[in-house]
């Protein structure tokens, strides 16, 4: 009972620290951010741009090196800042040389991403990804998780577009990229060029700069409170409809503004305000009040017009009818 | 017994005709874009926006024609309101659309070779040809290069005083339109002044 009851009371100690890592969250302890720091040392010690060009041992494989860098500050900006490298590549990482095999074991995502994970993997299931490239796709194919920040930390849309879009562009702008997972299929899929596919698109280019291509290619969420589906559909399902972002009910509320937007719908007359503080979107953020005002004067010049009109074949009549009488 | 004269060139009338036709399509591509709504669709989004830049570039070379043109056939001059009772001209011309017109008198001011406008039309004509014209095809080639607009204005963006100009003019020209179109009826007959623009001669 005794060993019993001090195998709890250690599980109990160690529950916090063991929690403030597989959470995610950065710690607070200084003790423990001092251990961090100095372990994560270890593997940046060579796992950088800086180190490649100085490298610290003899004999290193500086050309598999260069596929394995992390840039620090990155790192210290994304959503995994301050966890320990060791928490997801293993614990015996840091051992050099480095154990056969240690760069494909990662730990998965939902080992600490449970919660999430569920409510994705059904709509991931969904997806174009999934469905062509079962078993050849993971998290990290589009998450580099050194890099990646959520977008409601990022705050500024433009910033989201950039990352968000970044992480689509990295296959599909690149052959080399693409092909390594279209030489897996039957037959191969070579890239095709992303300005001829979405040429239907006005002014592509600009809608790239301006929002996620995750905005057309993945369907409405059904809650509106809940973040992106992860079902990435192809040209076939994708939003074709302009009009569900350039309307006054846009889409772009519940999507790349859906962060920013709370209760605020109009401000000045402006509808979706919020959205010109980042794109003038046409036919989503219009001024009500010039809206009005342009209705009612084309509606009273042609009343009036018609009105003149009216009068002049009522005058006519009469001048006729004065002729004969 | 009417009178005619040949008062239009061909270059004249087919640039009004060319011109006439781009500003409808542009107003009814504009006006789907900016009131833009799912159920009730003018002209399908992508369809209108392709249309409204297309129309939108061809009209900003016609101007260009215009402009060159009215230059070099001296036809410029007709736009310049001319001093000597400019404003009891408009006064007049204002009276006889308000009152004259329904007891069928004459128009105050018929048009002859040397003075094609009345001097309402002049002033009108002028600004809308010489004023909105310019904002309205100077802010719309500026959609089409949006990285040309300032980044931001006021902490919007920098492209919203551009639409908020462009759409603005595109009422004025809208309302220019309708009351133009009407005005066209006020000839000798009812058709009078549209035959005018098509063949040149005009009848009074």
């Amino acid at each position: 009972m005794r060993h019993l009851v001090v195998v709890f009371l250690i599980l109990l100690l160690a529950a916090p620290s063991a929690l403030a890592q597989t959470a995610g969250a950065a710690p607070t302890d200084p003790a423990l951010i001092e251990k961090i720091r100095k372990s994560n040392a270890e593997c940046l010690g060579c796992h950088t741009e800086a180190a490649l060009k100085a490298p610290p041992r003899d004999g290193m494989d500086l050309l598999k090196l260069k596929t394995l860098l992390v840039d620090p500050a990155a790192f210290e900006r994304s959503n995994h800042a301050g966890m320990e490298c060791k928490t997801c590549h293993g614990q015996t990482a840091n051992e050099y040389p480095h154990r056969e095999g240690l760069t494909a074991q990662v730990s998965p995502c939902g080992e600490c991403h449970a919660q999430k994970s569920m409510r994705i993997e059904a709509q991931y299931d969904a997806s174009i990804h999934a469905k062509r490239l079962k078993g050849k796709f993971t998290c990290q194919s589009c998450h580099d998780p050194h890099l990646y920040k959520v977008a409601a930390k990022l705050g500024e849309p433009s910033e989201i577009v950039r990352q968000d879009n970044a992480m689509c562009f990295d296959c599909h702008e690149s052959d080399l990229k693409f092909a390594t997972f279209g030489d897996t299929l039957t037959p191969p899929k070579r890239r095709p060029d992303l300005d001829d596919i979405h040429e239907w698109l006005p002014n592509a280019k600009l809608h790239w700069r301006a929002v996620r291509c995750v905005e057309c290619h993945t369907p409405v969420s059904p809650i509106k409170s809940l973040a992106l589906s992860h079902e990435i559909v192809g040209k076939d399902k994708a939003e074709k409809n302009c009009v569900a972002c350039h309307t006054r009910d846009t889409e772009l509320r519940t999507r790349l503004y859906r962060h920013l937007v709370t209760e605020e719908r109009e401000k000045l007359g402006f509808a979706n305000s919020i959205i010109l503080g980042n794109s003038y979107v046409i036919g989503a953020t219009r001024n009500a009040y010039f809206d009005q005002f342009a209705v009612w004067s084309v509606l009273l010049t042609v009343a009036g017009v018609m009105g003149h009109g009216a009068l002049r074949v009522f005058t006519a009549g009469l001048r006729r009818l004065l002729r004969k009488s | 017994m009417s009178e005619r004269i040949y008062m239009l060139p061909f270059w004249l009338r087919a640039w009004h005709w060319v011109n006439a036709a781009l500003i409808l399509v542009l107003i009814v591509t504009g006006g789907s874009l900016h009131f833009a709504q799912p159920d009730l669709p003018l002209v399908p989004f992508a369809l209108a926006a392709r249309l409204h830049d297309i129309a939108g570039v061809a009209l900003a070379a016609l101007y260009g024609f215009f402009v060159i043109a009215n230059i070099v056939s001296g036809n410029w001059w007709q736009y310049v309101p001319k001093p000597g009772g400019f404003v009891k001209r408009c006064l007049v011309q204002t009276r006889f659309y308000c009152w004259d017109i329904f007891w069928g008198r004459p128009h105050p001011y018929p048009p002859t070779l040397a003075a094609n406008f009345n001097s309402l039309q002049q002033i009108i004509y002028w600004f809308i040809m010489y004023f909105f014209m310019p904002i309205l095809l100077l802010t719309g080639l500026m959609f089409l290069v949006p990285e040309w607009a300032p980044q931001r204005v006021l902490g919007l963006d920098g492209l919203l005083p551009i639409a908020m100009a462009h759409t603005a003019v595109g009422l004025v020209i809208t309302l220019f339109l309708i009351g133009h179109i009407y005005l066209g009826t006020t000839g000798l007959k009812v058709t009078s002044l549209f035959r005018m623009m098509i063949t040149g001669w005009h009848e009074h």
